[in-house]
């Protein structure tokens, strides 16, 4: 066990793109923990998305042996953190294990919505925060002027902070000493009852679970009978060790102050949620460290394979995506329209189309998704309330003494020539505004609380797109609060489809009503018989269209050289007919499910 | 019964691409060059003749009962080369006394010389281009000639002693309206065709018509619908009895050559992008009259497709081929033939009687309406999504 002043436990925390990865890499290299020829690419970033989105999904750590300028080896963990609201509660539980931060500001920047959210999130768990600048190397830099910004807005003292190009490898020791001299070691009694802190898992199909801790109080060891405090669960310890980028490297224990890993042949990562306490089974710990909550989807969707057939596969697929992430829920469903898929259940938005990619990346699938949605709350005339996910459990309204839907405080941060522009999204969003600071001549901070639904689908894309690219947002849940809620039903040919069913604000149900309605009629094809495409409320249409019969589908020549091109034509046309889903008599293809959700592009 | 020769021969069509035109009209994808240097002719009608050479030892089996000379302007290639051309077919093949010939024309090709030469060879059917009545119009679709010119050159071949002509007319043309596309049907039955075409309008890629198609006004696919059942209603009343979704005949007088491609029947075509299907395979010739003619002086390749098509493709092409007649075709004969299963396409069919779109005849053959024709396509990609699940009918 290394002895407690020569730990430093650190993350790094930054908006995303400020280079947060890349920095690590360099102390990584720095440390001579890697070989800087092997991995062009970022290290913890191993996931192919994640090094494609340039974001960061799950956590990881890694343990630098660091031989600093008083001549002493450190042992510096550096526990990486997802960087996107989604993944909130999992970034606290990850800077719940640390003692210091690192704040990593672009030089060209300055201080935008996940740095400020993220430094409070810092700050509220105690850590020693440390603001570095990075990309000095930009022509576009301006360090002082970004520390004053730091100063002026966080409030943390950044006139000493290194200022360094992570990409270019510019005064990265710079940054180790100040780990070094800055961050807090940690404290602990290593005799006191275990108490660890898992603040990631990861599924091995050799070794089982493997679990991420930080640990707190006591020490553990091979052989220790252990316990999920939250969970229950209780296993006994294969073994535990320290995480090198290289790999896992055993120990003979882990003490108080230490980071490192756990293994003990457990199944599943439901069993190792995020935040909870591993104590020992005999003369355990009081109480478990604070802080747990359980894994709370905010956002579900249905996911359906296109090619029914493929549902096993699905099943197949989802069942390992969840054996390394806790934080996707999924139960079966079905569909008159879609037949047999899953009930999904995010963190948010960027969770729910990370899943969808892997799915289709990883497992070769082709899958429809309905709109998403949020969890109302509807209380009926009977006194019952009901927690609704889906639209297809919606009650009917005649039942229904309260509907409730989540709210959310919403942070959005734009250069202020941008302001209208974002006021007008927020109106348009049922934002109501909060207040609207500056945080300096020109950038502005805006605060509104809006419905969590208006947010899900495209809210990020939108904003972007309205402040070419300037904004970011960072929002909070605020809870329940009552709202008129109706349920829309989409019927084809007079059938209700199930899977176009959703919930909405009852006084954006008629505009959305007729678009559904003209972006249906634009993507289904003409059938051999008109099709009128209706939305309703209750009983009672209130957006129509018609799909009028096809009239003209045929080759008028056709000799000796037309055959084997119209024999082509036709296999195309089959292929096509094939991918579609049939409902009663109407056949729809998979773009007008996806057209449904992409209302609001135009 | 039909009697094929004295040695129970098989039938063979053969067809001559005459890749020359004038000039190109604007909505056509056929393949032809405007070139008018005699030499290309006469290399073309070269390379056609030892191709056909070449050709006719590989069929001596074979009863030729039909020949057509397509294009291209068969007419403006002229008749020297085409009486040469068919000269050599019969050299080579066996061509039945009775057999139908046929040659494409066009109104401002057709002079009284070429039509007693081409009469005087042998030829009997004569397929003229006059697609409209309206000279605008037929100047906005690039055709080198007026409606006067194609009423004069009906009586010329009329005079030359053609007792088979047969006329092309188009509907959907630019600024055609549904009355004045009646009126034309109504005219050119004036001129007493013996079988009239009637082809919908179709942008091809790659044609001017289909790059500037938004200069021209045209009718769209519910008014092309309009048109074409009122062309069927108006013919009818004339005596004209429709036999596949573009053709119609007085008397019986189908075109025989073209009913092959409809009944499965052998072929073997000559010229540059002309197909072939015979012998269980079906091919074609380079889309290059260049390449073809050095092709066949050079003894290379000139073929750029040949597929063999197995039976249950073979199958798939009974039904979308048959489905074009009104004769329709008979479940039990697919059944005997492709040895498969036609219950999946008896349930889609039935569908469509539901909607007005087929008929099933008392002896049992399944044929479309005319409204089934104009969404044959589609009735025919649920058949053949259908046909992929006919079992195999094994033999007890």
């Amino acid at each position: 066990m290394t002895d407690l002043s020569k730990i430093r436990n650190f993350s790094i925390i930054a908006h995303i793109d400020h280079g947060k990865s890349t920095l690590a890499d360099r102390l990584l290299e720095q440390c001579n923990a890697v070989d800087n020829r092997s991995n062009a690419q970022q290290i913890l970033d191993s996931m192919e998305l994640e090094q494609e989105r340039g974001i960061t999904i799950k956590a990881t750590a890694a343990q630098l042996n660091y031989t600093a300028s008083d001549g002493e080896v450190y042992a510096l963990n550096l526990i990486d953190t997802p960087g996107h609201v989604d993944f909130n509660y999992e970034v606290s539980r990850s800077l719940a294990a640390c003692e210091g931060a690192l704040l990593v500001v672009d030089a060209s920047q300055g201080v935008e919505a996940q740095t400020l959210a993220n430094t409070y999130l810092a700050i509220d768990a105690g850590l020693e925060v440390l603001p570095v600048i990075n990309k000095i190397d930009l022509p576009s830099a301006r360090p002082q002027e970004v520390k004053a910004e730091v100063e002026d807005i966080i409030g943390i003292p950044a006139e000493d902070s290194p200022e360094i190009s992570a990409k270019n490898g510019i005064n990265i020791p710079a940054v180790l000493e100040m780990i070094v001299k800055e961050v807090p070691p940690p404290k602990g009694d290593r005799d006191a009852p275990l108490q660890a802190l898992i603040f990631d898992s990861q599924y091995d199909p050799y070794r089982g679970v493997i679990v991420y801790t930080r640990v707190k109080e006591g020490t553990v060891r091979a052989g220790t009978d252990i316990k999920m405090m939250a969970t229950g669960a209780v296993y006994k310890v294969v073994e535990v060790g320290t995480m090198s980028p290289g790999g896992l490297v055993p120990r003979e224990a882990l003490g108080a102050g230490e980071v490192g890993y756990i293994t003990a042949s457990i199944k599943s990562v439901a069993d190792t949620q995020v935040g909870d306490t591993i104590t020992t089974v005999e003369k355990g710990a009081a109480a478990p460290l604070p802080g747990y909550r359980p894994v709370q989807p905010m956002v579900y969707s249905g996911i359906y394979p296109a090619d029914g057939a493929k549902y096993q596969d699905l099943r197949e697929a989802l069942e390992k995506l969840q054996l390394n992430d806790a934080s996707l829920s999924y139960e079966p469903e079905s569909s008159i329209a879609l037949g047999f898929g899953f009930r999904c259940g995010f963190l948010g938005l960027l969770h729910m189309e990370i899943i969808q990619e892997r799915l289709e990346r990883e497992y070769n699938l082709d899958l429809i998704t309905t709109a998403p949605n949020v969890v109302y709350r509807i209380t009926k005339n009977d006194g019952t309330v009901l927690m609704v996910d889906n639209p297809l459990d919606y009650p009917d309204p005649m039942d229904i003494q309260l509907a409730e839907e989540p709210f959310v405080k919403i942070s959005l941060f734009a250069p202020q020539e941008y302001v209208g522009n974002i006021m007008d999204l927020a109106t348009s969003r049922r934002g109501e505004f909060k207040n609207m600071d500056y945080l300096d001549a020109n950038r502005v901070e805006l605060h509104y609380e809006m419905p969590l639904n208006e947010i899900i689908y495209d809210f990020f894309d939108a904003l972007k797109s309205r402040t070419r690219g300037y904004g970011s947002l960072d929002y909070e849940l605020l809870g329940y609060r009552p709202s008129k809620l109706v349920k829309l039903d989409i019927l084809l040919n007079g059938d209700i489809v199930d899977a176009l069913s959703f919930i909405l604000f009852a006084e954006n149900a008629y505009p959305r009503a007729r678009k559904i309605c003209e972006k249906l009629k634009e993507n289904i094809p003409r059938a051999q018989f008109e099709i009128p495409v209706q939305a309703a409320i209750g009983g009672k249409i209130i957006a129509r269209e018609t799909i009028k019969a096809l009239r003209k589908d045929v080759l008028a020549k056709c000799y000796g050289g037309d055959i084997t091109r119209k024999k082509k034509l036709l296999e195309k046309q089959k292929e096509g007919k094939k991918r579609m889903r049939t409902f009663g008599t109407v056949s729809v293809p998979s773009e007008a499910f996806m057209a449904v959700l992409k209302l609001d592009e135009d | 019964m039909l009697f094929f020769g004295k040695n129970n021969k098989t039938p063979l069509g053969i067809y001559i691409h005459v890749p020359f035109c004038r000039s190109k009209c604007a909505y056509c994808d056929f393949y032809s060059v405007t070139d008018k240097d005699p030499r290309a002719m006469d290399a073309y009608t070269e390379a056609v003749c030892s191709h056909i050479k070449e050709a006719g030892s590989l069929a001596p089996n074979y009863l030729v009962d039909t020949v057509y000379f397509g294009g291209g302007t068969p007419s403006f290639f002229g008749a020297e080369g085409m009486a040469q051309i068919l000269s050599v077919i019969r050299k080579h093949f066996d061509v039945a006394r009775t057999a139908e010939i046929t040659f494409e024309a066009n109104p401002d090709s057709v002079s009284d010389r070429l039509l007693r030469r081409l009469r005087s060879e042998g030829f009997t059917r004569v397929s003229l281009g006059i697609q409209c009545d309206n000279d605008e119009i037929l100047k906005k679709i690039g055709r080198p000639h007026s409606y006067d010119q194609a009423v004069k050159a009906v009586q010329r071949i009329r005079k030359a002693g053609f007792k088979n002509l047969s006329v092309d007319l188009m509907y959907g043309l630019p600024s055609q309206d549904l009355e004045s596309w009646q009126a034309t049907v109504e005219n050119v039955i004036t001129l007493n065709p013996d079988h009239i075409s009637c082809y919908g309008l179709k942008l091809e890629e790659g044609t001017p018509m289909h790059q500037y198609r938004e200069y021209y006004t045209l009718a769209d696919d519910d008014m092309q619908a309009d048109m074409y059942l009122s062309a069927i209603e108006i013919l009818r009343k004339h005596g004209f009895r429709q036999y596949e979704i573009s053709n119609f005949c007085r008397k019986g007088q189908v075109s025989r050559h073209n009913l092959k491609y409809w009944t499965g029947g052998e072929y073997l075509g000559f010229g540059p992008d002309a197909s072939s299907d015979f012998a269980g395979r079906r091919f074609s010739i380079v889309r290059d009259l260049r390449a073809y003619i050095d092709g066949i002086r050079t003894g290379g390749q000139v073929l750029r497709e040949v597929q063999e098509i197995p039976n249950r493709e073979r199958a798939a092409e009974f039904l979308m081929m048959r489905l074009r007649l009104v004769s329709g075709l008979d479940p039990e004969i697919y059944q005997q033939k492709f040895m498969l299963d036609f219950s999946p396409m008896e349930k889609v069919l039935s569908r469509c009687k539901d909607q007005g779109l087929a008929q099933k005849t008392y002896d049992g053959r399944w044929h479309l309406t005319p409204e089934g024709f104009l969404v044959s396509n589609t009735i025919l990609s649920d058949l053949l999504i259908a046909q992929e699940k006919s079992q195999t009918i094994t033999k007890r």
